[in-house]
């Protein structure tokens, strides 16, 4: 048993004191308590190991630590790097102190704050349930009722306050659809369709982004409008926007111009073909004399092909502008955006443009969106331009946008658009191109395909 | 790396070496000769006396030579430890620091009586 005692001191010491000499210790100490019997020998021999472990103790880890400083930068012949422990060697004093007062300094910030922010949620919870609020017919006060009754069960609150967050966007996406959707009587159809499937309990359990993938498949269900679309977004979603400052306009009046209005290229190619590489539909006001040049400079061309193979979109008034350089007559142009109004028509013809009957190629890609697709699919329903790439993004933006929380939100149709062609348009589904080859080899296709045409003419 | 200073000697380094002249001894031998030594008023403990004999080894001033039995204390098998020459010379000198020190005192009249 003392035996077993004294090994456990033994530990005490470095593992190199340990390893060369603790055997050695420990057979000393079993002699010594074979020879020294008798309780006074005993209790010198119990004190001397004790005093001896106050003084040797230090002064082993004392000497412990130049050999370990001296351990660390050893290297191995073969150029291998090798690590060694410090683990025996001694904080110096300060550093223990210190680590002591910053492991109970963090403690208490922890908890204090686990306190505080447990505090800022619940603290209604307890005040709305107490008797003067008892008998309250407060309609607001009902609605906080599940939570309350929740906040007893603590496993079920987190269920409960689902269900009222969940109710609460689709009241929101109903009382926003009968307010702002072009056809109230749709309208009131999808709310009631949403309603029913509530009450169905076919939202139950839902994660939030499946959640609104399944509302805009109920309310497409309904409508067979694929303009109307509900979000989810992780990040909180900005707020309502709003009308530009003249400030904002100054900044991106500025940064259009840093970016030459983002006209990558304007060149001709060999055989006299025009190319225009545009990265998106930049504002008129801003880019229309940028615009205009690179179109004069073109104009000699025997035909053109315009790149929006990284067109991300823009103002639908610069698709209007650009159009017009392609036809000699005022053209309609379907915009899925915006009721049809005499800006549906283009400003051609435009003086001293030689383009208009010139042939013209589009080259798309997936990363062709919005006023983009707009562009390429006025121009192929109306067989002016040929498109060249892959098919478009889908992406068409007609809708409102409406937040309805800081994750969800939706787009709302608001405009009924006259669609002169017998295609729906490209939201979701992408413009589909005429030639399907590569985005990386559309130039060179349409270059072909421009070449044999002008030769053709 | 850096050895522990031997300079001055310390007490009970000084006990370990001279317990060595006579013979070759063991760790718990050395124990009870140091004990034997100064009248039984020095008990070294295991953590003083293998942190000497470490500080003593690697100053060379002892060697090991190898683990063998000691008849009187049983079967166990005990590393002995001996005397290098250079441990023979400190010793000696000491030895000469102490007697040096031992005629200041006596001049001193610091001592009386039986002292040599």
């Amino acid at each position: 048993m003392s035996e077993k005692i004294y090994g456990w001191l033994l530990r005490l010491y470095p593992s190199e004191f340990r390893e060369r000499h603790g055997e050695e210790a420990l057979q000393l100490f079993r002699d010594r308590a074979r020879q020294e019997t008798g309780f006074s020998r005993k209790l010198r021999l119990w004190l001397d190991l004790f005093a001896d472990l106050v003084i040797s103790l230090p002064r082993e880890y004392v000497r412990r630590q130049p050999v370990l400083v001296g351990a660390t930068v050893y290297r191995r012949s073969d150029g291998l790097p090798s690590f060694f422990m410090l683990a025996e060697r001694l904080p110096r004093l300060e550093a223990l102190f210190s680590g002591c007062v910053l492991s109970v300094s963090a403690l208490i910030i922890f908890s204090i704050l686990l306190g505080h922010a447990g505090n800022a949620r619940y603290a209604t919870l307890p005040a709305a349930s107490g008797p003067s609020h008892a008998d309250s017919t407060d309609s607001s006060q009902q609605l906080s009722q599940p939570q309350i009754n929740a906040a007893s069960n603590p496993s079920t609150t987190a269920a409960n306050l689902a269900i009222v967050e969940r109710k609460r966007i689709i009241d929101a996406a109903v009382a926003n659809l009968r307010a702002h959707y072009v056809d109230p009587e749709l309208a009131q159809r999808m709310g009631d369709a949403l309603i029913a499937h509530e009450q169905h309990g076919d939202y139950d359990a839902v994660p939030n982004a499946p959640l609104a993938s399944l509302l805009t498949l109920h309310m497409r269900a309904v409508s067979h409008d694929l303009h109307l679309v509900m979000v989810y977004s992780d990040s909180p979603l900005p707020d309502q926007p709003h009308a530009p400052t003249s400030e904002e306009l100054a900044h991106y009046r500025s940064a259009m111009q840093h970016a030459h209005c983002t006209l990558e290229s304007v060149v001709i190619l060999p055989h006299n073909i025009g190319y225009l590489k545009l990265d998106s539909f930049p504002e008129l006001s801003v880019c229309q004399s940028s615009l205009v040049s690179a179109m004069d400079h073109l104009n000699n061309a025997d035909a053109i092909i315009f790149d929006l193979r990284d067109n991300r979109g823009g103002a639908p008034e610069t698709v209007m502008f650009l159009a017009s350089y392609l036809f000699n007559h005022p053209e309609f142009m379907y915009n899925p955006r915006e009721n049809t109004t005499a800006h549906n028509w283009t400003r051609s013809p435009i003086p001293g443009n030689k383009l208009a009957d010139k042939p013209a190629y589009i080259l798309t890609s997936p990363s062709t969106f919005s006023a983009a697709e707009h562009f390429s699919f006025d121009l192929q329903m109306l067989k002016r331009a040929t498109l060249v790439g892959e098919t478009t993004g889908g992406a068409n933006h007609s809708g409102v946008w409406y937040r309805l929380d800081d994750h969800f939100g939706m787009g709302i149709p608001e405009a009924q658009p006259i669609n002169p062609f017998s295609r729906a348009d490209w939201a979701e589904t992408g413009v589909h191109p005429d030639v399907l080859v590569k985005p990386a080899d559309a130039l060179q296709t349409a270059q072909k395909l421009a070449w044999s045409n002008i030769r053709k003419r | 790396m850096p050895k522990r200073k031997l300079d001055p000697l310390p007490f009970a380094a000084f006990q370990i070496l001279l317990s060595l002249v006579d013979e070759d001894l063991h760790g718990y031998a050395i124990m009870r000769q140091v004990q034997a030594q100064t009248d039984g008023r020095m008990r070294l403990g295991p953590g003083t006396l293998y942190s000497s004999i470490q500080t003593l080894l690697e100053a060379k001033l002892i060697d090991e030579v190898g683990q063998r039995e000691d008849a009187k204390l049983g079967p166990a098998r005990r590393r002995f430890y001996r005397l290098t020459a250079a441990g023979r010379k400190l010793i000696r000198s000491e030895a000469e620091r102490l007697a040096d020190l031992l005629r200041v005192a006596r001049a001193k009249k610091v001592l009386r009586g039986e002292y040599v």
